[in-house]
């Protein structure tokens, strides 16, 4: 059922080696190829045919679905609405991921727009992997979407990454958290080439005592443009953290702004910034370890990535 | 063992009046270090004591005269000739890395990940807590803790020639002791060549020769004891001018 360039491509963007346990949803060229529920986790078409609907029972805990994407058909720009609901005091993994292998000088793209509704005291972690590969010359675009509305006391950890071959990509955050709920955002693109990305973020610190943090960090390399946009927004007493790091490697281009909006007299906001090179100290360090050149840097990046 | 023969630095400046002049940190060193003793190198601020120490570990290439090592020519040699030569670095204002933790470097510095082997570096060097190798490398540590980092990662390549560069900076009073004890026991145990940049005078006391360098020569070199009145006599602080005095807690250095 899964061809060597199928299995390639769930094995970059979703670590499987084969058809995954628990709950699963494999999407291929704009149709499902498989699907498996479990009796906390249910999985089903929305309404209008757009998507899927993935629905997890309060108080599951422990438990993972898999929802990877693959495309390998020319000209195909398909496009995905998911809506996950993580019942309360559930504890889950998704994993997510679109994988586009090129074969042909026609584009090939996906959209995913992924909303997530978080309930009280329902946790989750989200790794979603962005990846495309293939000899053809077709443009590969990636343009994911992913919202979230974490109720009281919810938590969410979403772990976002891009590391090569895509184009383009448009990517969109945004998120708006309840009382004392918590977000961690880690984002992480590569690009080289001629490619370029722009990832557009807004979080909305709605209730008391919420927190979320924003890490980005981007690796730019040959002619390749990275922008990153994030809005911080307070209404209540709560605390937010931007961090973002640019390395720009050969005549990358990069901008970054990050924005704080504190409409409450009690909110902690802060971010830090920075964009250059590798910095020649870790360079002269690792390569006083025995490390030559090329290596070091790539372990420097590597790490930067991790 | 590892000899210096007429090394020379200078860089290229420019003077108030917007001239580009020639300025000479190095003004042609000649010195041989034995294998397995152990050297403290000491001056005042700016006299060029750092600037030796990375010019023998390759951080900067000289403008003139040679460095050899066990006879053979390293002048030309990169970093990495260097370090796999045996010559390692200890630097005074340690790299910190973003995603990369102690294990990592620690790994990397002893060329391999086997747990055990990374455990008994820890051990050598006193750092007992297991918990701190997957601390990451990163802005969080202090400035204490990075600099055993970095002098675990030094000792852990098991060099032939080990640099420190002023490895007391940011390290409390009380570290300072235990921290000559290792650097002597590894001189011992492992007939480690030792160079060490300071003005403590513990590890001048340490050392078996000091080399005081000021402006850019040596002006002499003997045991702590001999140097003594010169020492005592030496200006090492350049910031005096602006400051109060050696007691003065808001000292410009």
């Amino acid at each position: 059922m899964l061809d060597a360039i199928d299995k390639e491509l769930l094995k970059a963007v979703a670590d499987l080696e084969s058809i995954p346990k628990g709950a699963y949803n494999i999407r291929k060229n704009g149709r499902l190829l498989s699907r498996e529920v479990t009796a906390n986790i249910d999985i089903e078409t929305n309404e209008d045919g757009t998507g899927i609907d993935i629905i997890v029972k309060p108080g599951t805990v422990n438990e993972s679905v898999h929802i990877p994407v693959i495309l390998s058909q020319a000209d195909l720009f398909d496009v995905v609405k998911n809506r996950f609901v993580i019942g309360e005091g559930s504890d889950v993994t998704i994993i997510a991921g679109c994988g586009i292998h090129c074969g042909s000088d026609k584009p090939e793209g996906h959209a995913g727009v992924h909303e997530f509704y978080i309930k009280k005291n329902a946790k989750v972690k989200y790794v979603e992997k962005h990846y495309a590969t293939g000899p053809g010359t077709g443009r590969r675009t990636l343009n994911p979407v992913t919202k979230v509305f974490i109720e009281e006391n919810g938590h969410a950890e979403m772990e976002l990454t891009q590391l090569g071959g895509v184009d383009e990509a448009r990517r969109i955050n945004e998120a708006t958290l309840g009382p004392n709920a918590s977000l961690l955002i880690t984002e992480r693109v590569m690009t080289d080439g001629e490619q370029q990305a722009v990832s557009e973020n807004k979080i909305i610190l709605e209730g008391r005592d919420c927190k979320a943090e924003l890490i980005s960090r981007s690796v730019i390399k040959d002619n390749s443009k990275q922008d990153f946009y994030a809005t911080l927004e307070a209404r209540e007493k709560c605390y937010g953290h931007l961090e973002c790091d640019a390395i720009v490697m050969g005549n990358g281009t990069n901008e970054t702004v990050p924005a704080l909006r504190s409409l409450h007299p009690d909110a902690e906001l802060t971010h830090e910034a920075a964009i250059g090179k590798i910095a020649n100290d870790q360079l002269m360090k690792l390569m006083s370890l025995g490390m030559d050149y090329d290596e070091a840097v790539n372990h420097i990046i590597r790490g930067f990535l991790k | 063992m590892l000899e210096i023969k007429d090394l020379r630095f200078s860089v290229q400046e420019t003077d108030q009046s917007g001239q580009e002049i020639n300025k000479e940190i190095i003004k042609g060193i000649t010195y041989t270090f034995e294998q397995g003793k152990f050297y403290a190198i000491t001056g005042p601020n700016g006299s060029g004591k750092t600037t030796l120490g990375k010019l023998i570990m390759g951080i900067y290439q000289p403008t003139g005269g040679s460095i050899l090592l066990g006879g053979k020519n390293i002048t030309n040699l990169s970093i990495t000739e260097r370090a796999r030569m045996g010559l390692a670095f200890s630097f005074q204002h340690p790299a910190r890395f973003k995603g990369m933790t102690f294990r990592d470097l620690l790994a990397i510095a002893a060329g391999t990940d086997d747990e055990n082997a990374l455990v008994s570096i820890l051990t050598r060097v006193g750092l007992c807590s297991l918990d701190f190798l997957d601390k990451e490398v990163g802005a969080k540590l202090s400035g204490g803790e990075i600099k055993k980092v970095e002098l675990a990662t030094t000792i852990a390549r098991n060099p032939r020639v080990a640099i420190y560069d002023e490895p007391d900076t940011g390290i409390d009073l009380w570290t300072i002791g235990p921290m000559v004890e290792l650097l002597k026991k590894e001189q011992h145990e492992h007939n480690t060549t030792t160079i060490v940049v300071s003005h403590n005078e513990k590890f001048l006391e340490a050392a078996d020769e000091v080399i005081l360098i000021k402006d850019g020569q040596i002006a002499q070199t003997g045991p702590m004891a001999a140097l003594l009145p010169l020492l005592q006599d030496l200006d090492f602080c350049s910031w005096k001018n602006i400051c109060e005095g050696e007691y003065d807690v808001r000292c410009h250095r």
